[in-house]
């Protein structure tokens, strides 16, 4: 492990900044020796921006993303996120699960309301029913509220964790394959649903997820962050997608610059079209 | 089977009661069941002290088991200290522990129910601990996520995920705590159904007596497994 310099300058914040990822290094201990999953990774990310991260499995995406969560711990470099330094999960930043990872013998409801109730420290219990109403009549499950998880469909699954995320208000959205088990109508839905969650907040908060999805990536994301295989995997290339919003799910893939992106993502991620390529 | 027990009846010539001789004599120990003279228990009385004793040594077993069983699960450390213990306790016989409890005790009651302690320990404590060391990482991730306290990671996310596995202890608990008891006081003699066994039925010349406490042992048996199976469907969720 190579020490950080300590002449580093340290990093100027402007107020839009939501996230600074200064030149993070992760590596795991393994039974084979250390394994490095990303290498000298920095990132910014506005506040109200959408960014996906893009890449093949086990490229180490669902890595970076939990440093900027907080439940991974960078081996070296740091990251701040609202301007102060990440050293354990916190309230501003809400995570959404590849898996929903709701507590399978708490209602739809008490999955909602113990989130919130540890989250949100100053606020009476009336307060923090009000919230967990409010934002399951969001996500249109409000009469689905006494239900248990495994009485829901995917789909209804993944709105209570999106839920769940939202209640505690965080300026922060991060979001780590949500959409990965969902079939392609199911999926396709629950986009149109986030970006209105999003348009409803005054698109003030910052959404980061990773997807390998890049249909999903261009639909949503003002800014697509494609990351090279691992291990010790880097940013490969930014991909800006200056698509107006709102954006009609069944106009924008005749747009031109919407082809344009998917080819040059397409050109990034995959090295065989067709069976002539493989020698 | 009423047929076979009828046939082997025959073949031994009737030294081996028939069903209806044992209907008999279940009629007649049924009499007055609840009877509780100084010189004589009915069998529902003998039943009942049986269960009492169970229900001491299991409840205590498991009120000591399911703490253990919790802290080996949830650090490396103390699973290596005492599943060392465990895995060399456990497969001695829990009779074994009984002239160890008489010695402790002085008092044959107390010794049964010292070994239906020891032996109601190792299924639960076995159980609970796996339970424990295998919850999901998603479950652990909600809770370090949305920053649970410890006692909100305990009663809502540790608890009810390794309850189906402590039930499950318990009911292997219960089961192998059943078995015993009858063994215990046929040993300590003077109560309980295992007194009734070798007393009233081999002492006093009678097959159809043992064959009744085997068939009321039986029933109870699994009335008790089934307790303990509706609670294990009950507190079992799916994801």
């Amino acid at each position: 492990m190579i020490p950080a310099p300590d002449n580093k300058l340290k990093p100027v914040f402007n107020a839009g900044k939501s996230i600074e990822v200064n030149n993070v290094t992760v590596s795991f201990k393994t039974p084979k020796g250390i394994y490095t999953a990303v290498k000298d990774i920095s990132l910014s990310v506005k506040k109200g921006e959408i960014v996906t991260i893009i890449g093949h499995s086990g490229c180490g995406k669902s890595t970076l993303m939990g440093t900027i969560s907080g439940m991974v711990k960078p081996t070296s470099g740091e990251v701040f996120a609202n301007n102060s330094l990440v050293t354990k999960p916190g309230p501003d930043r809400g995570i959404v699960f590849q898996n929903y990872s709701l507590l399978p013998w708490l209602t739809v409801y008490r999955n909602i309301y113990e989130a919130v109730d540890s989250a949100i420290k100053f606020k009476t219990a009336k307060e923090k029913k009000q919230l967990v109403e409010n934002n399951l009549k969001m996500v249109n499950l409000w009469e689905h509220k006494d239900k248990l998880p495994g009485q829901l469909s995917g789909g209804m699954k993944q709105r209570v964790a999106i839920a769940r995320a939202f209640a505690i208000n965080p300026t922060i959205l991060l979001l780590d394959e949500p959409f990965g088990a969902l079939d392609a109508l199911t999926k396709s839905n629950m986009h149109v649903e986030l970006l209105k969650l999003w348009n409803l907040d005054n698109r003030e908060k910052t959404i980061v997820m990773v997807t390998h999805d890049i249909e999903e990536a261009i639909f949503l994301s003002d800014r697509v962050v494609v990351m090279n295989n691992g291990p010790a995997a880097t940013i490969k290339e930014i991909v800006d997608v200056p698509l107006s919003r709102p954006r009609n799910k069944k106009n924008i893939v005749h747009d031109q610059t919407y082809t344009a992106i998917h080819d040059r993502l397409l050109n990034l991620l995959i090295d065989k079209f067709s069976i002539d390529d493989i020698h | 089977m009423g047929g076979i027990w009828e046939l082997i009846s025959s073949i031994t010539k009737y030294e081996i009661p028939s069903p209806t001789m044992t209907w008999q004599v279940f009629k007649e120990v049924m009499q007055n069941p609840m009877q509780d003279d100084p010189d004589y228990k009915g069998i529902g009385t003998k039943l009942l002290s049986s269960l009492k004793r169970v229900g001491i040594g299991f409840g205590c077993g498991s009120l000591i088991a399911i703490p253990i069983g919790m802290l080996m699960g949830s650090n490396k450390v103390i699973m290596n200290i005492i599943n060392p213990m465990v895995q060399i306790l456990r497969p001695v016989s829990p009779l074994a522990w009984f002239p160890l409890g008489l010695a402790i005790f002085q008092d044959s009651p107390k010794a049964s129910i010292f070994m239906i302690f020891i032996c109601s320990l190792w299924p639960t404590l076995i159980n609970t601990a796996f339970g424990v060391s295998h919850i999901p990482q998603d479950h652990k991730n909600v809770g370090k996520a949305f920053g649970f306290s410890v006692w909100k990671y305990i009663t809502k996310i540790v608890v009810p995920y390794t309850l189906p596995h402590i039930l499950t202890g318990l009911r292997l608990s219960i089961g192998v705590a059943w078995m015993v008891i009858v063994a215990g006081e046929m040993l300590s003699g003077g109560m309980g159904l295992g007194y009734f066994v070798w007393e009233e039925g081999f002492n006093g010349g009678s097959i159809a007596k043992i064959i009744v406490a085997i068939i009321i042992i039986g029933v109870v048996g699994l009335m008790l497994d089934r307790i303990f199976m509706g609670l294990q469907k009950r507190f079992s969720y799916a994801v």
